[in-house]
């Protein structure tokens, strides 16, 4: 994985907020880079700034010092053209049906209403949505509104799937299922996916690469590389092993987080 | 069975007014029985010839009034709710003036305007104008911020995103204050043609009143009763198709 030509590279990265209280940095002097192919998870605390670097990459958050790369350019503004984001709660337009959300993207593009209709159409099956096309998102359910959400972002088809912590308002069995969904999607469509995530099991049965982030201001703490086949299975004795690391290095950081108490 | 629940009232209301009509003072009060005629011969034109002229320059001082409020409700609705400065600033203000009983604004209109048509247009828009401007700023403030950002990323430029995200999201609100602003402004122009005009629907009631033609005064309350109720039906229809829409 780490020989595949990078796609992203993050440099040096520092970002402030302005806060009533003065400023605050959220992001410290963050580097780091992704091969094509991959699948990458930024893990850490809350308000570590996972978001803001996506937000970063998907061109809607400007930074204060440092370079953001796709594709060997600087990002300068949204690129709907390279990057697609699934937010963390899906935010379907509630006036579009199903199909109409998923066709959203190509409609900005200009493209013809027949073939983003047929574009939508076909994502509709792996999306686990045929018969749904004319329901708005109110007749659906948290885990298809969601997919709704991730059909929107496939159907600009971009070789980058930003996903800012998808899953992280579903109930765990369903989070679980739409994982091996997804893992099912990208093995078959190769895109590059950076995945925001809270939950360690989900960062370990999904990633081929996990970056785990520091208390804020964010930085990155640690890289782990997993170069387990899938589908994996938590019990196993090597992903069991990794667990332990991983939450040791997240639970220094999430102590932090929290002011050094429990 | 909503309509029949409904007809009984009417037909509740109807009786008791029959009877409590027919012991009343008639200078004062008619009952149902007096007002049939009276309206008979109001639309044949036989009681208040001038009834279509003065209806034809109502419906225009509510449309002139209700297309001002309209356009600038929306204007300064904007104006106000896409500027975080401008709306703190004078989003109070508005707020303020809006308490205010418009009716005391009334007289100087007359001075300004004169007794015709302008001063009625002008108290028309006054009253329609707050409810659109109102409606605009809490359609703004309902837009949901993560959709805004959802468009951004996909693309959308400001127009975009106003037109594919910010009108759709406010419009159930949005229509919802154009419906009362026409209510409103519907008053605006009768109330002032009341309080002081020598033409229009509320000229013909004031007049059918100060000659104590009673019969006659409740016949126009009546053909204004259906105006009023047949503009907010026809608003109620495009509210309701819009909630369809935008839900």
């Amino acid at each position: 994985m780490t020989a595949s030509p990078r796609i992203i590279a993050i440099e040096n990265v520092t970002k402030r907020y302005l806060t009533s209280s003065g400023p605050v940095e959220a992001l410290h002097e963050v580097s780091l880079a992704v091969g094509e192919g991959e699948f990458c998870t930024l893990i850490g605390p809350s308000g570590c700034g996972k978001s803001t670097l996506l937000g970063m990459l998907g061109g809607l958050v400007p930074l204060d010092s440092g370079r953001v790369l796709v594709d060997g350019q600087p990002v300068t503004g949204p690129d709907p053209r390279r990057v697609a984001t699934v937010f963390q709660d899906a935010g379907l337009f509630p006036w579009r049906t199903t199909l109409e959300n998923v066709e959203f993207g190509l409609e900005l593009q200009g493209v013809p209403a027949e073939r983003r209709r047929g574009v939508a159409t076909e994502l509709l099956g792996p999306l686990g949505l045929r018969g749904f096309a004319g329901k708005y998102p109110r007749e659906l359910s948290g885990g298809m509104k969601q997919r709704v959400a991730i059909g929107r972002a496939l159907a600009i088809d971009t070789k980058i799937l930003l996903m800012d912590e998808p899953f992280g308002a579903l109930d765990e069995q369903t989070r679980l299922l739409m994982g091996e969904w997804l893992l099912d999607i990208w093995r078959r469509t190769k895109k590059t996916v950076i995945f925001v995530t809270h939950s360690l099991q989900e960062a370990l049965l999904l990633s081929t690469r996990i970056a785990v982030m520091t208390a804020r201001p964010g930085r990155i703490k640690s890289v782990l590389e997993v170069g387990m086949d899938y589908p994996r299975l938590m019990e196993s004795g090597e992903l069991v092993a990794l667990r332990a690391k991983l939450w040791s290095e997240i639970r220094e950081e999430s102590l932090r987080a929290m002011g050094g108490r429990l | 069975m909503t309509v029949l629940v409904r007809l009984a009232l009417l037909a509740a209301v109807l009786a008791v007014w029959e009877v409590a009509g027919r012991a009343a003072n008639p200078l004062m009060a008619v009952p149902p029985s007096a007002v049939l005629p009276a309206l008979r011969e109001l639309l044949l034109l036989r009681s208040y010839p001038d009834l279509p002229a003065s209806l034809l320059l109502t419906l225009r001082e509510i449309a002139l009034a209700y297309g001002l409020a309209v356009a600038a409700g929306l204007a300064c609705g904007f104006a106000l709710g896409m500027n975080r400065l401008v709306g703190r600033a004078y989003g109070p203000m508005l707020a303020a003036l809006y308490a205010v009983p418009a009716v005391v604004w009334y007289p100087s209109l007359m001075l300004f305007f004169g007794l015709d048509a302008a001063s009625k247009i002008a108290f028309g828009f006054l009253l329609g104008f707050f409810p659109v401007t109102l409606a605009v700023l809490a359609g703004i403030r309902q837009v949901n911020p993560q959709l805004v950002t959802v468009a951004r990323a996909y693309g959308a430029g400001p127009v975009r995103v106003f037109a594919s995200v910010m009108v759709p999201a406010m419009l159930f609100t949005l229509v919802g204050g154009l419906r009362t602003g026409l209510a409103l402004s519907v008053i605006g122009v009768i109330v002032g043609e009341i309080l002081g005009s020598k033409r229009g629907m509320g000229a013909l009631i004031n007049h059918a009143y100060g000659l104590l033609r009673t019969a006659d005064y409740v016949a126009l309350v009546l053909m204004t009763l259906v105006l009023i109720v047949g503009s907010d039906a026809l608003a109620s229809l495009v509210e309701r198709r819009a909630r369809k829409w935008s839900e």
